[in-house]
Formats: C-alpha cells, structure tokens, sequence
C-alpha cells in the first residue's frame, strides 16, 4: 500500500524562540512580558497587532526578554537608568543563539 | 231634600248646557242640528271592519260641517271617547289579523309574512283614521291608543322576525327586481315603481310608530350587518388596506339606507346630513371596532405573514386611534405569544425571528414602542433563559449562509449599537410618554433591531466572545483561502460593536493574510503539499488540545515545513495542532486506489498501516501517542467505511489490499461501534470555555477538604471560594458548577451547603 498525500491543510500555532523555551512546552499558557504582564505572544499595549507588528527585544544578557515597544519605553525612562527592570542589572543584548542553530 | 239655592244651580247648569248646545238658534232647532251632526259624525267615525266591503259613503260637506257644529258645542271631547270607545269594541278585528299572520310566519320563518303584517296593520290604521280637520289631538289620542293595542296583542316573535325583515331590507335596497311582498297594497295604485323598494316599507314602520319603538333593535341590526360584512370581507387579507375600502362601503351602501330609519323628512342632502351625523360617527366606530377586534385576533398570524400583512397593521394603527383597544391588543398578543412561541418546541431562531417581525411590526401601530415595551418583555425574558441565543443572533449577525433569512434587513443602514438614551427635554420635539407607558417604560425610540437583540443581554462582551468563537470555526474551516465574507461580515459588526471589541477578530483575519504569505514564500522554496493555518494563539478562542505525533511521511512534511518557516521568520517557531485540519490522500492499494478527504488522525492511522497490515486498537493509539479511544475507532471506522480496512475479532483491524470478496468492503461491517459521535467542533463554545476554567476551582474545594478534614462545608455564601486568588466568577456561576458536580455525584447537598461525597 502507497500513501500519497495530495493536500494537507493544517493548523499550528506560531511561537517566539526566546531560546530559553522549553520546546516541549506544548500548551503551556506560555511567558508574560515583564512589564506588560501580556503573553509575548500577544501584543503590548500600544500594539493592536501581535507578530511582527509587535515583536520582543532581543534576549538580555540577564537572560530575561520583553516585548521590544515595552522595553524601549522603559529604557527610555531615565529612572531606568539602563537596567532590566526585572533584576537591576545594566541591559545588554545577547548574542542569539537561534541564529547559530540556525543554516 | 233640595234646597231652592241647589234647585238654582241645577237650573243654571241645565241652561248653560242647552244654551252651549243649542248655540242660540231660536226654539230647539240649535239641539236638532246638534243630534244630527253627532250621528253623522259618530257613523263617520265608527271604526269598520275591513273585510266589510259595504261602501260607506258620506258626504264629506255633512260631515264637516258636523265636526264643525259639535266643535262650536266643545262637544269633541265627548266626541273623542265615543270614538275611542267604538274603537275598543272593534279591536278584536286587528288582533284576529295579527294572529293569523304571526302564526303564518312562526311556522315558515319567512319574514315576508311579517311584511304583510305590517301592511295590513297599516291599512287598519288609515281606515280607521279619523280626518285631520279634527285636530292634532284627536289624531295623536288616536294614534296612542291604536299604537298601545298593537304593541300590546304582538307576540313576542314579532321582534325576532322584524328584525329579520330590517336586516332583509339592507339586500333589498339595492335589489332591481324585488319580490312582489315587498310592495304594499297601495303600490298598485302607483304607476311608477318606487326608486328604492324598501321604501313603502319604511313608511309603513313609520305609520306604525315601529321605528321609535324599535330603534335599539334597527340599529342592533346594522352592526350586525357591519359585523358580518367586515368579518367576510376583511378576515385574512392582510396584503391590501380594509379600512378606506370598508368605509367606502358604508358611504355607498349603509348611508343610502340609514337615511330611511335616521333621516326620514329631511328633505335637503344637508339636513339629512345632520340627521345622520351622530349615527353615522357611531357606526363608524363600530366598523374600527370590528376590525381592530378581528385584526387583534389575528395579529400573531399577521406578524408571521409581515412584511406581506403591512396593509394589515397600518389598518390596526388606524382603527387603535379610534378605538382604545391598546390592551386587548397586548393581551392577546402576549397569550398567543407565550401559547405559539415561547415554548421548548420552538426553535430559538424561530423565536428571534419573530420577536423580530414583532419589533417592525409593532412600530408600524404604535411607533412610541409602548406596546412593544409591553409585548416584548415576555420574550426578552424567555431569549435571555435560552443556552443559545446569543449563538443564534451572532450567527444571523454574520448571515449564517444556508439558512438564507437573517434577521437583519439588507436595506437597514448598519448602526453603531445605541445605548439607553437618558430623555432630552430642551429638545424642541420633545413629548412626553405615552399615556398607557409604564412606570419602567424606557424611550428607544430610534434604536434598530439588532441593538435591541443585543440589549436583551446586559452586556455585548458575551456576543463578541461569541462571534470569535464562530469565526474561528468558519475560518479554520477554510481551505482554499478565501473568506472575503468573512472580512465583510467583520467589517460590518465593526461598525456595530466598535473597533476595539472586535480587535481580536482583526487579528484572527490577519492571520489568515500572513499564514496565505507564509505558505507563498515557502512553497517558492520548497514545493510541499503542506499549507497551514498559523495562528496567534492568545487572540483565538481556546482550541481543543491533543497531543499526538503524526507518523512516518506527515512528520517529515511538518519538518520540513517548520524549517522553511523558520527560515523566513527567524524568531518563531511553529507549534502543530495536529489534530485539526483535513487531509486528503490516495491510497494505492493492488487492486484500486482509493481518494479520501480526512482528518488528520485517520491519515495518521493509515499511513501506520502501510508499516505493516494488522494492528489493534492499542498499538496503533499507543504508537500515536495520547488520544482517547473512541476518537481512535471513529478514526478507523472511516477507513471501515471506505473499504480499506476491516474489523477482525479482538478488535484487530486488518489492511484489506484486494478489496474484500464478501460483499461489498463498505457495508460487510456490521453496525459500527456505538461511537459515532457528532464531529466535535474545533473550537471549544463559550461554554466549553467556562466549564474548563471552573474546573480549576474544584481543586479549591479538595483543598478545604484537606483543611478541615471532619466536615467539607461550602455554603454559597461563605468565603471559601475567595481562597483562590484571582476568583472572578459570580455565585450563579459558582452555583452552576456546583449543580453540575452534584449532578457528577462528586457532592451532595443539604441545606443550601454543599459536601464532599466521599465514599
């Protein structure tokens, strides 16, 4: 007996890689943004839009990542004084690791 | 013993008399021509019977000089009771006739013998009639006493039967050709025909003193006659406008004979108008009256036949304005309502479509809404019980496609929902509610019919929520990429409901413009016959959930398809749902080839097979990975059906690669298992939804348990439920839930608290 599929037509969900996410985690209700308190996956609320319209910041070395529009403004803040909002620690962006699993 | 004084008195009064009767003349001569003219005058008088054809000739000179001379005596008086009195003897003579002829028509019921009756009563009555040179007051004394006699000797039938005889007249006015009763004897004497032939019927009523008598009853019989005439003409049609017809009616044929009973003397057209005025207006009332009594009857037939009945309801709005029958319009139209309506065997859109047609309607009969506010109260209050109707109206928000009529009128301009308006009184326009309003009676005037739907609830989240629970049905369901229908039913709730509510359902269509680019760019790279759906999870209502891993070539495919993806977009995964989809396949088998469209856990079961030809059901779920049993048989009751596999014993399932000999491969399996279950749908409704989530709090309940071990005690009014943090539900809610896991036998209760059924 020969399968042959002829069309499929499927449904998947599109995820952020943050790199960190354990890939198994299949229906987990997934990371909130730190200073939004939205899903990453959602969009922060300036946003109407999730996806590209909205995308997270790269991965800080703190290993802890945001919503880019909500990052921005709080870097933007001068309390903020550069740091991550959730550890106080100057921000510096990660290298990413997806690029090199990457090609 | 006499006095001289009395003895006087006696001789004045003597003198007196003889003087006034002898009137002067000389001698005795004055009383002679006095006893003559009383004989003349009494034989004049004397009242004959009419069957005695003896020609009784006087000279009319004699006798009027005799009712001169006796009227110079004042001896008319006299004159008067002697007549009255003949009159009396010769009575029997009326009665004789009366009789004979009553007892003709109460054995034929032919109101013709009536007729004669009449007739004859007439002829009586002018022959007996004394001269109009007598005075008014012999003739109306005569009249008097001829009347009470008739009246008093009629049996009781004569009523019933005058009355049959009035309301044959109405047919009789107009007819060309009228039977010879209908004539009174003394037609024959006139040449000419009369114009109309009930007319010598009138004037003998008149002669008679009936139609005083009788007016109650003539006009008894004209309403009936409109009653009946409305009933015929207007029960059932509502597609034309009744009323100016009826009234058209009335002016053509009920006024020409109302002027016989109502305007008899009038003798120009106005004076008959006068006369007719009041009568008129009333019989007019009586035709709104009637009309809006049969119209009310009818009205819940009527608002099913809507937009064809409109005539009908703007005929009710007329004849309401005459007639208060407000009330008994709302009372009838809430009992048939909750008769015909509202009811468990009514569908719920049956239901919403005619609470519809009730709105437009009753705002054709009384645009102030009040009788809708009343009406629609019932109803609002049932829709609001029912599981389904926001699905209902959220389905014909969206034009549900076969069903073909929505609620919604194409021509309607599409509103932004209207809020309750709180009343403008600096506006000019401003009036005040209607009378009949009551006290919690709110002024939508303006409000279309979807705002008014939708107020049936508190608030429009639950449509929204609702609606996105539709869509995504409709759009996963969506294959070959076109839901231009969609973006315009969204496009016009947007409109309703407002950007913002329906912001989800914007990201929802714009995952279906990405995932159609995605697939472009990546079928550009790498031809697959993969094309999925992505999309963004927290923006779709939550989708039934399964794990299992697509075998052998599917696994690959996805891959490959997750590769590419990431390629183009280097910062998102895919995550599948394998579950959901459809695939369609051609099984190359030795003898056929066999093409299917199925869901992906068919495909998954299938493609096992060509691994090797038996499996159980166990080995094939345990090699899948979780799913639960009877979706794994309904699975491969599909490929049963097809011809593909087949059931063994044990329940083996067998690849069939010549097709089976026995029969036909579809139908030699016996009765499928007990497991065809309706296609569950995608997406979990509202309820699903709320169902899981609850189930999050059952754990709060075996946590009490484990704090007080003795006695699990949840009243719906303690605090327990604030234990859990974030609780947001409300105590219905909570009283559902625990309805429901009474119902499961997991509690029991007593007493309004709740317990742990541990057993």
């Amino acid at each position: 007996m020969k399968v042959v599929i002829k069309n499929w037509h499927a449904i998947a969900q599109w995820r952020w890689d943050t790199g960190s996410n354990d890939p198994d985690d299949a229906d987990g209700e997934g990371d909130v943004c730190g200073i939004c308190r939205v899903p990453y996956e959602g969009c922060c609320p300036s946003c109407k839009m999730p996806g590209d319209d909205c995308p997270l910041s790269a991965l800080g070395e703190c290993s802890h990542v945001f919503h880019m529009h909500c990052l921005l403004q709080w870097i933007g803040t001068a309390a903020s004084k550069q740091q991550c909002p959730m550890d106080r620690r100057q921000w510096v962006t990660a290298e990413r690791k997806v690029d090199s699993t990457r090609s | 013993m006499a006095t001289t004084a009395l003895t006087a008195q006696i001789v004045l009064k003597w003198q007196n008399s003889f003087a006034r009767l002898n009137r002067g003349q000389p001698g005795i001569s004055g009383l002679l021509s006095f006893s003559e003219a009383w004989s003349i005058a009494t034989a004049f008088l004397r009242p004959r019977d009419l069957a005695d054809t003896t020609p009784s000739e006087h000279n009319m000179q004699d006798v009027r000089a005799s009712f001169d001379i006796l009227s110079r005596s004042k001896m008319l008086p006299m004159l008067l009771e002697n007549f009255l009195e003949d009159m009396r003897k010769q009575l029997y003579l009326i009665t004789r006739d009366i009789n004979t002829m009553m007892s003709q028509y109460e054995n034929t019921g032919d109101p013709q013998y009536i007729a004669s009756l009449v007739y004859r009563l007439v002829e009586w009555f002018q022959a007996w009639s004394p001269i109009p040179e007598l005075g008014y007051t012999v003739i109306s004394a005569y009249k008097l006493a001829f009347q009470t006699h008739v009246f008093s000797v009629l049996p009781p039938s004569f009523s019933s039967g005058f009355k049959d005889l009035i309301a044959s007249t109405f047919t009789l006015s107009y007819s060309t050709s009228p039977p010879s009763w209908t004539m009174g004897p003394s037609s024959s004497e006139v040449k000419t025909p009369p114009v109309r032939p009930d007319i010598p019927l009138w004037t003998a009523y008149d002669t008679l003193g009936l139609l005083d008598r009788y007016e109650s009853l003539i006009s008894s019989v004209c309403y009936e006659h409109i009653e009946a005439h409305v009933l015929e003409t207007c029960t059932g049609k509502w597609g034309e406008p009744m009323l100016a017809p009826l009234r058209e009616w009335m002016a053509d044929k009920v006024v020409p004979w109302m002027i016989m009973p109502y305007a008899r003397g009038a003798r120009t057209a106005a004076e008959a108008q006068s006369m007719l005025q009041s009568v008129g207006s009333r019989f007019d009332f009586h035709v709104c009256k009637t009309l809006s009594d049969l119209r009310t009857r009818e009205i819940f037939d009527i608002i099913i036949d809507y937009p064809d009945s409109l005539s009908a309801l703007q005929d009710l709005k007329e004849c309401l304005q005459r007639v208060d029958q407000r009330t008994q319009l709302v009372a009838t139209l809430r009992k048939a309502n909750k008769r015909r309506l509202l009811h468990p065997g009514a569908d719920t859109k049956d239901i919403l479509t005619q609470y519809v047609s009730i709105i437009r309607c009753l705002r054709i009969v009384d645009p102030p809404g009040v009788l809708l506010f009343k009406v629609a109260d019932p109803i609002r209050r049932y829709l609001r019980e029912r599981a389904d109707t926001i699905r209902c109206i959220v389905a014909s928000l969206v034009g549900d496609g076969e069903s073909g009529d929505s609620l919604v009128d194409e021509n309607e301009p599409i509103q932004p929902l209207q809020q309750m308006q709180v009343e403008d009184y600096t506006d000019p326009n401003w009036e005040p509610e209607p009378i009949d309003a009551g006290p919690d009676f709110r002024t939508n005037r303006p409000s279309d019919v979807i705002s008014t739907l939708v107020s049936i609830y508190d608030s429009k989240d639950l449509f929204v929520k609702e609606l996105q629970v539709l869509l995504a049905q409709r759009l996963l369901a969506i294959t070959d990429g076109n839901y231009e229908r969609e973006r315009r039913n969204i496009e016009i709730l947007k409109i309703r409901f407002g950007e913002a509510a329906l912001q989800v359902c914007e990201v929802m269509l714009r995952d279906m413009t990405d995932s159609k680019r995605i697939d472009q760019h990546v079928q550009s790279h790498e031809s697959l016959v993969l094309h999925p759906t992505i999309i963004s999870r927290h923006f779709w209502p939550p989708l039934q959930t399964s794990k299992f891993i697509m075998p052998g070539q599917f696994k690959q495919i996805q891959d490959n398809y997750a590769k590419e993806f990431t390629a183009f977009k280097p910062d998102k995964r895919l995550h599948w749902l394998p579950h959901l989809g459809t695939i369609s396949l051609e099984i190359t088998l030795q003898d056929r080839t066999v093409s299917a469209e199925v869901p992906p856990l068919a495909a998954a079961f299938i493609e096992l097979f060509s691994e090797k030809d038996t499996w159980t059901v166990d080995e094939l779920v345990n090699k899948i990975g979780s799913i639960d049993r009877s979706s794994a048989l309904k699975a491969l009751a599909t490929w049963v059906d097809l011809g593909v596999l087949k059931e063994d014993d044990n329940s083996q399932y067998k690849l069939l690669e010549t097709a089976d000999a026995s029969g036909s491969g579809s139908r030699t399996a016996a009765p499928r298992p007990a497991n065809i279950m309706e296609d569950a749908p995608a997406v979990l409704t509202v309820q699903q939804q709320q169902a899981e989530q609850m189930k999050v709090y059952w754990k709060v309940l075996h946590r009490g348990n484990a704090h007080k071990p003795r006695v699990t005690e949840f009243g719906p009014d303690t605090d327990d439920a604030e234990d859990c943090s974030g609780y947001d539900r409300t105590i219905e809610q909570l009283g559902a839930f625990m309805e429901a896991a009474r119902r499961e036998g997991l509690v029991t209760v007593k007493d309004g608290v709740w317990k742990l059924n541990r057993q």
